[in-house]
């Protein structure tokens, strides 16, 4: 039976002493680093509801945001496609790529993708396509499918990577990480730097702007949508925000629900393809829309699933997930869901049959960590609830409780038949307690067999003979006269009388925590200091853009960087207080790969262009007006072997920042 | 004098038929804090168990049957039990979504439902009700007390005030003890697994003592340390807001 099989896999995976490490790693570390990050946003609760109202009204009126957003991306010179279902997409994708014969393509994370199987898909067309997140690397290595939608190869230990890597790439075994990561670095930069197409997906896609956002750590997303010819990318169709100010508050909860940073590493704001004056970029820029379900799911009491932003919070809270692993959350077909955790649990089955999936919202002790954690305040035990009472995307209501066993399900029924009435009920609570008392004489907790579900971990209590409805009449009831009552008394607020620091020591000491050197210095001073941090490196060639090769004095490039070159030093357009970050505009005499393929990466950027908050940065007309923009937070980084932080996977794995100081 | 207040009990299934003695608690610690309680004693249960199974028509009887039971009252209704009060509060509105007639009635219910200790510490504004339990204590917050209700404060600031009794901090309390209604028999390994890191988070603290809100995380608890043999003693707050 099909259960049995799911069953089957939770056992397994409860068996597995490797998982079980993994796991409670994950959960640990996840759950401590998403609270240490909140704890700067005290408004928390605000911004997640008022996340969960913008989700609801681009869910409820999504075909008017959608044509809003296609208008906009459209008029950017991205070229829209929309598929229907994973057939049409992949379709899409192959005409794509017989215009341009593409061979090789390099891919970064994308849900969507492993929705609608694109790699397996792509194969009989004599494409091969190249997973370039380390996780993703990692999992498509061993043929696998990712077991979190974070952190793709988080069910695997180091020793085993290693041993993958041995195997699949004739490197030495190792269990040592940054090696690892440094082999995946090498590999990889080929793919990227020869790819005819690069795929990614979309975290927010924002109406008014037509602005494809992309927030990963590693930089591949940047690789992809930089480097190949051509960009294409997969987007869910409900993954549509209003206005780049409401992209500033989902990207104050991403990542500090994804993987506890105030800002990912590399935060992509995609406009256009390259323009005539700029100077990298994709000739030519695809965005395939994928409904494959959702809009007859907009319309069904599973719609809030919709509202999820996918950052694996509700993953990483579950006591299931904790203990079984995302490869466990299978179909009746015995088939791996493509979204596992409590979110996958409603998702699976509302857009892939609850005939099938229905059985994982079974298996959930409906606690609620996973509503309490999520950023967008969705509410999962409801929806799971709904999945269990069958009501489904199609809102045919399928019968109710089709997963429940056999057993439980006459249970329930004869329970209900005897609570229905005080006398059945009282009547079989004496029954119970007499059979309980001949059962058990001696003790109030007795032992059942494991097949009964309880017997399995735990002794059962007697039925009181005389329960309470019998003892009710005996009470006596002696009301205290005196009032007790002392009103509670609230917490004292904190009083907030220290000044908040200034704009140059936030931004100073958040790009210290992300391990960047800064260093605060007058003009004059730095084509000195400059040359001096290049001197001791011993880098003779830099990549640069227009403010770089203002201060470098050595050999200059000013274009897409060679291996040759291994420190890029590009100006900034500003920089984020609140977390560390500046921004990058692509655009002429802007190479954005300056700061991308370089081992090194040196900003400068004035104490002037500093701005406080990520909502200020998104209002400025150049992040609109360029075909492409960066926030960079910190080096690129990875948590994907054993969530171990490495630095510079596939981006630069040193930053330097310097900050001009501000004249009188 | 404060004027007297009466209130209507709803005992939960489980407390009534397994653990009557808590009522008995409560009824002793609601007298104490000056109230007077009334047990409608058509009451069986509200209907949670086959609710949270997927099973709403198997639900929708004893929720029109508890409706109908309280509409007969007046005064708030109390309720020892962080889920079965999250069942009146949300689950019966889920339940009833589709059935405006029904719906409005369950609304007008979920006005007047409190349960135990929010009603103690919101409610009456009662902190110290004169208990003493002499020893080390711990306290498990339940899941629908915890995030369905948003009850944490009160049954903490309740046991900061008794007596003798000094309250250890169980280490990742908020997790799942695993009871989960009906997913315990359903998913027995998963919720062994759950009720086996509650335990092990238990014995980290050396407290002879757990204390619930909610008598399914009392049985379930209790049940697992029983089959494991250990000593600890599973008690409603009820229970230790009564000794004195």
């Amino acid at each position: 039976m099909s259960t049995k099989t799911f069953r089957a896999r939770i056992r397994k995976s409860l068996a597995d002493q490797n998982l079980q490490l993994s796991l409670d790693g994950n959960a640990t570390r996840r759950r401590i680093g998403r609270l240490e990050a909140f704890s700067t946003v005290p408004d928390l609760q605000e911004r997640r509801m008022r996340a969960h109202a913008i989700k609801a009204d681009v869910v409820a009126h999504l075909e008017e945001y959608l044509r809003r957003f296609i208008t906009q991306v459209t008029r950017n010179g991205i070229r829209v496609h929309r598929a229907a279902d994973e057939k049409e997409a992949i379709h899409i994708f192959l005409e794509i790529a017989r215009e341009h014969d593409a061979r090789l393509v390099a891919k970064s994370k994308s849900m969507v993708s492993e929705e609608i199987n694109f790699d397996h898909a792509l194969e009989p067309a004599g494409l091969q396509v190249v997973e370039t997140d380390l996780g993703e690397y990692i999992v498509q290595l061993r043929g696998e499918r990712p077991s979190h939608i974070i952190t793709p190869a988080v069910h695997l230990t180091r020793a085993q990577v290693g041993q993958l890597f041995h195997e699949k790439l004739g490197t030495p075994y190792t269990e040592d990480i940054l090696e690892m990561v440094a082999t995946a670095r090498r590999v990889l930069r080929q793919v990227f730097l020869t790819a005819d197409i690069g795929v990614s997906g979309v975290n927010f896609g924002v109406a008014d702007t037509g602005t494809l956002c992309l927030v990963t750590n590693e930089g591949n997303g940047r690789m992809v949508t930089t480097l190949p010819p051509v960009h294409v990318a997969l987007m869910g169709i409900e993954r549509i925000i209003p206005t780049l100010d409401d992209l500033a508050l989902f990207l104050s909860l991403l990542p500090r629900s994804a993987t506890g940073q105030k800002l990912s590493a590399y935060t992509s704001l995609i406009h256009s393809p390259k323009r005539f004056e700029d100077v990298d970029g994709p000739q030519e820029r695809h965005l395939i829309m994928v409904d494959n379900g959702r809009s007859v799911m907009r319309n069904s009491p599973l719609a809030e699933s919709l509202y999820c932003i996918r950052c694996g919070a509700c993953l990483n809270a579950c006591p299931v997930f904790r203990s079984i692993g995302g490869h466990a959350y299978i179909g009746q077909d015995g088939s791996i869901a493509p979204y596992p955790g409590p979110i996958g649990a409603v998702v699976s089955p509302a857009l892939f049959g609850c005939e099938n999936f229905g059985q994982l919202a079974q298996a959930s002790s409906l606690c609620g960590a996973c509503q309490e954690a999520c950023p967008v305040n969705i509410n999962l035990p409801d929806l799971l609830l709904r999945v269990r009472a069958g009501e489904n995307k199609n809102n045919k209501k399928q019968a109710e409780g089709v997963a429940v066993p056999a057993f439980l399900n006459l249970g329930l029924k004869a329970f209900r038949l005897a609570a229905s009435t005080p006398f059945f009920f009282s009547t079989g609570q004496r029954l119970g307690g007499l059979l309980s008392r001949i059962y058990s004489p001696f003790k109030k907790y007795f032992p059942l067999p494991a097949w009964t579900g309880w017997g399995y971990s735990k002794d059962f209590p007697r039925l009181e003979i005389s329960p309470f409805r019998a003892r009710w009449n005996r009470i006596k009831q002696e009301v205290n006269p005196e009032n007790l009552s002392i009103h509670p008394t609230e917490n004292p607020g904190e009083s907030a009388s220290t000044l908040p620091p200034s704009l140059v020591t936030r931004f100073t000491d958040e790009l210290s925590a992300l391990g960047v050197k800064v260093y605060r210095l007058p003009e004059k001073k730095v084509k000195a200091s400059l040359a001096k941090l290049l001197r001791e490196r011993g880098i003779e060639r830099v990549a640069v853009d227009d403010i770089g090769e203002k201060y470098v004095t050595s050999f200059k490039s000013v274009g897409v960087p060679d291996s040759t070159i291994l420190a890029g030093v590009t100006g900034a357009l500003m920089g984020i207080a609140e977390s560390g970050s500046f921004v990058l505009i692509g655009g002429e005499a802007h190479p954005l790969s300056a700061s991308l393929l370089p081992d090194i990466h040196i900003a400068i950027l004035r104490e002037t262009d500093l701005v406080p908050t990520l909502a200020e940065a998104l209002a400025r007309p150049e992040i609109r007006a360029a075909s492409s923009a960066v926030i960079i937070t910190g080096p690129s980084r990875t948590g994907d072997i054993e969530m171990t932080l490495s630095i510079g996977v596939h981006g630069p794995k040193e930053v330097h920042v310097f900050l001009i100081e501000d004249l009188e | 004098m404060p004027k007297s207040v009466t209130v209507q009990l709803f005992v939960t299934c489980l407390i009534d038929t397994f653990f009557p003695e808590v009522g008995e608690a409560i009824v002793h610690v609601l007298n104490r804090a000056g109230v007077r309680v009334e047990f409608p004693a058509a009451q069986t249960c509200c209907g949670q168990p086959a609710f949270n199974a997927g099973l709403r028509s198997q639900a929708r009887p004893l929720a029109e049957h508890t409706i109908q039971v309280f509409e007969k009252t007046a005064g708030d209704i109390i309720i020892p039990s962080g889920s079965c009060a999250a069942m009146f509060r949300s689950g019966y509105l889920e339940l009833f979504k589709n059935d405006p007639h029904w719906l409005q009635r369950a609304q007008t219910l979920a006005g007047r439902v409190q349960e135990f200790t929010e009603y103690l510490v919101d409610v009456r504004g009662v902190l110290d009700l004169g208990s003493r339990w002499p020893g080390k204590l711990t306290y498990h917050p339940s899941c629908h007390l915890l995030r369905s209700l948003g009850v944490d404060r009160q049954p903490s600031l309740l046991l900061s005030c008794v007596k003798e009794a000094e309250v250890i901090e169980l280490p990742e309390r908020a997790d799942c003890c695993g009871f989960g209604g009906v997913f315990s028999l359903e998913h027995p390994e998963l919720s062994a697994e759950f009720l086996k890191r509650k335990i092990a988070n238990l014995d980290k603290t050396a407290s002879p003592t757990l204390v619930v809100c909610d008598a399914g995380c009392l049985m379930h608890i209790q049940g697992g340390l029983k089959r494991q043999r250990k000593d600890q003693q599973v008690v409603h707050i009820a229970q230790v807001l009564d000794s004195q």
